[in-house]
C-alpha cells in the first residue's frame, strides 16, 4: 500500500551527524567527544584543523582518569539548554575534589587551553589562599620549600600593611 | 602533584585572582612564590584597567606602582580646561586612590561637587582654603537652620561584587553648635524604589557619654558612615548619597565639609 504524497513540502532534513573525535590518554585510554565539544581546548581545535582526516588525538600529557573528567567537562559546557546558574552549581561540584585532582585538572586545562576550565580551577585555588596567613597557606598546600627566617622578615617588613 | 610544581604563568594566574593582600602573604612563604607572587603580571591585575590613562609617575615595576597609586590619590575627571570665574580656580571633581588590601577603587568627591542647596548663600555657607585638604576649596556652614549635601557618583565608576560604604568627611570650627542633635543620612540608587525606608540617624557631635559614630581619620579631618551599597555590576545608575537635618528649627554653625568618600566596607 503506497503512501499518498504530503500535501506539505518535503520533510526537514536530518539532522547532521554529530561528529566525534576519539582522544587516547597517556595509559593508552580512549574517549569519545563531540566536536564541538573538543572546540573548547584550543589546543585541540589546532589538531583537528592540521589533521582533518584523523579522528583519533593523542593527548600524551594527560592521563585516563583526568582525561574523563575534562571531557565531561567539556561535553557540559558545550550542551544547549542550561542556564548559568545550574552550570556554576555544577562547576562547584565538579572542582569539590582534593588538591592533588585539582592541580591535574588545571594542569590538563592549562595544556589543552581550555579558558573556562582553567579560569574555574585557578579561582577555586585563589580562594583557598585568600584570608590564610603565610603559616596557613604553607600547611593547606604542604609547601616545604619555605623562605629562610631573614627573608621572611625582609618580605614582612616590606609589606607590613599586609601582614596586620 | 604539589601547588609548587603547576607552572609559573598558572600560578601567577592564580595568584592575580586573591588579592594585594594576599599576594603579599605569597611571597612570604617561599623564594620561588616570592619572585612570582611579586612580578608585573600579577601587579597589573590588581592595578585599574583603564590606569594608563591617569597621570601617573613612570614607576616600575608594576607593584610599585600600584603601591604609589595607594598613597597618592590623583584627581579625576573634572574639567582643567575650565577656570570658575568665582574663585578661579580648577574644577576637580573627585580624588581617586586604590584600597591597598583589595585593589577596589575608592572616590571622594569635593565639596565644590557635592549638591549644597544654599550653598552660594554667602549668609550660610563660605568656600575656604584649608592646608591640609586634598582640594582647592571646602565648604563651612556659617549659619543655617537646615542643611542638605548630596553627592552623586555613576555606580559604573566603583569596582564590581564590592560592598561600598559612603563617609562624610568634615572637620568643626570652635564655634561649633547645634550638631548634637542628630541628622539623617542615606545612600541609594536611582533604581531603588523604596522610597518609605526610613534613613538611619547620625549624631556628628554627641555628648559626653554618648556612643560616638565619628572616626578620626588620620589625616587631620574627621568622618562619619552615611550608608553602605553593594555594587555587582556597576549597572545600577546613579548612586546618590545625601546627609541632612531633621529638624530646621536647630541653628547650626561651625561645619566645615571636605567631602563625601566612598570606599570599599569589607575588611580585607
Amino acid at each position: 500500500m503506497s503512501s499518498p504524497p504530503s500535501a506539505s513540502a518535503s520533510s526537514s532534513p536530518p539532522p547532521c551527524p554529530k561528529k566525534m573525535i576519539t582522544l587516547r590518554s597517556s595509559d593508552g585510554a580512549t574517549f569519545e567527544i563531540e566536536e564541538t565539544a573538543a572546540l573548547q581546548s584550543k589546543t585541540l581545535e589546532n589538531m583537528i584543523h592540521e589533521n582533518c582526516a584523523s579522528t583519533l588525538i593523542p593527548v600524551p600529557n594527560i592521563t585516563g582518569e583526568v582525561l574523563a573528567r575534562v571531557v565531561e567537562f567539556c561535553s557540559k559546557h558545550a550542551e544547549a539548554g542550561v542556564d548559568d546558574e545550574s552550570l556554576g552549581a555544577w562547576d562547584e561540584e565538579f572542582v569539590a575534589v582534593d588538591h592533588t585532582t585539582l592541580f591535574d585538572y588545571i594542569r590538563a586545562a592549562n595544556f589543552l587551553e581550555i579558558p573556562t576550565l582553567l579560569d574555574l580551577g585557578c579561582q577555586t585555588v585563589a580562594d583557598m589562599i585568600k584570608g590564610k596567613t603565610p603559616d596557613e597557606i604553607k600547611k593547606t598546600f604542604k609547601i616545604t620549600t619555605a623562605c629562610t627566617p631573614e627573608e621572611e622578615e625582609e618580605v614582612r617588613g616590606e609589606n607590613q600593611w599586609a601582614f596586620e | 602533584m604539589a601547588f609548587s610544581k603547576l607552572p609559573d604563568d598558572v600560578i601567577s594566574q592564580i595568584i592575580s585572582l586573591t588579592t594585594p593582600r594576599d599576594a603579599c602573604r605569597v611571597s612570604s612563604v617561599s623564594t620561588s612564590f616570592r619572585s612570582i607572587a611579586d612580578s608585573d603580571q600579577v601587579w597589573l591585575k590588581f592595578l585599574p584597567p583603564d590606569h594608563d590613562k591617569l597621570v601617573l609617575p613612570q614607576v616600575s615595576p608594576k607593584k610599585s606602582l600600584y603601591l604609589h597609586l595607594c598613597d597618592h590619590p590623583v584627581p579625576i575627571g573634572g574639567n582643567r580646561n575650565m577656570v570658575s570665574a568665582r574663585f578661579e580656580t580648577w574644577s576637580e571633581p573627585h580624588i581617586f586612590s586604590l584600597d591597598k588590601k583589595s585593589a577596589k577603587k575608592c572616590f571622594m568627591i569635593g565639596a565644590r561637587e557635592l549638591a549644597i542647596p544654599g550653598g552660594d548663600d554667602y549668609r550660610s555657607w563660605c568656600w575656604i582654603a584649608e592646608p591640609n585638604s586634598r582640594f582647592d576649596q571646602v565648604a563651612q556652614l556659617l549659619f543655617a537652620g537646615w542643611f542638605h549635601i548630596k553627592a552623586r557618583l555613576e555606580t559604573k565608576m566603583l569596582s564590581p561584587k564590592t560592598r561600598y560604604a559612603a563617609y562624610l568627611v568634615f572637620q568643626f570650627r570652635c564655634h561649633k553648635s547645634g550638631f548634637h542633635r542628630p541628622a539623617v543620612s542615606c545612600v541609594s540608587v536611582e533604581s531603588d524604589t523604596d522610597t518609605h525606608r526610613e534613613w538611619p540617624t547620625v549624631v556628628l557631635d554627641p555628648g559626653e557619654g554618648e556612643p560616638r559614630s565619628t572616626r578620626e581619620r588620620g589625616d587631620g579631618w574627621l568622618e562619619i558612615e552615611m550608608g553602605e551599597f553593594y555594587n555587582e555590576n556597576g549597572d545600577d545608575g546613579t548612586l546618590e548619597c545625601s546627609f541632612k537635618e531633621v529638624d530646621e528649627y536647630t541653628l547650626r554653625s561651625g561645619l566645615v565639609v571636605e567631602g563625601i568618600e566612598l570606599r570599599p566596607k569589607e575588611t580585607y
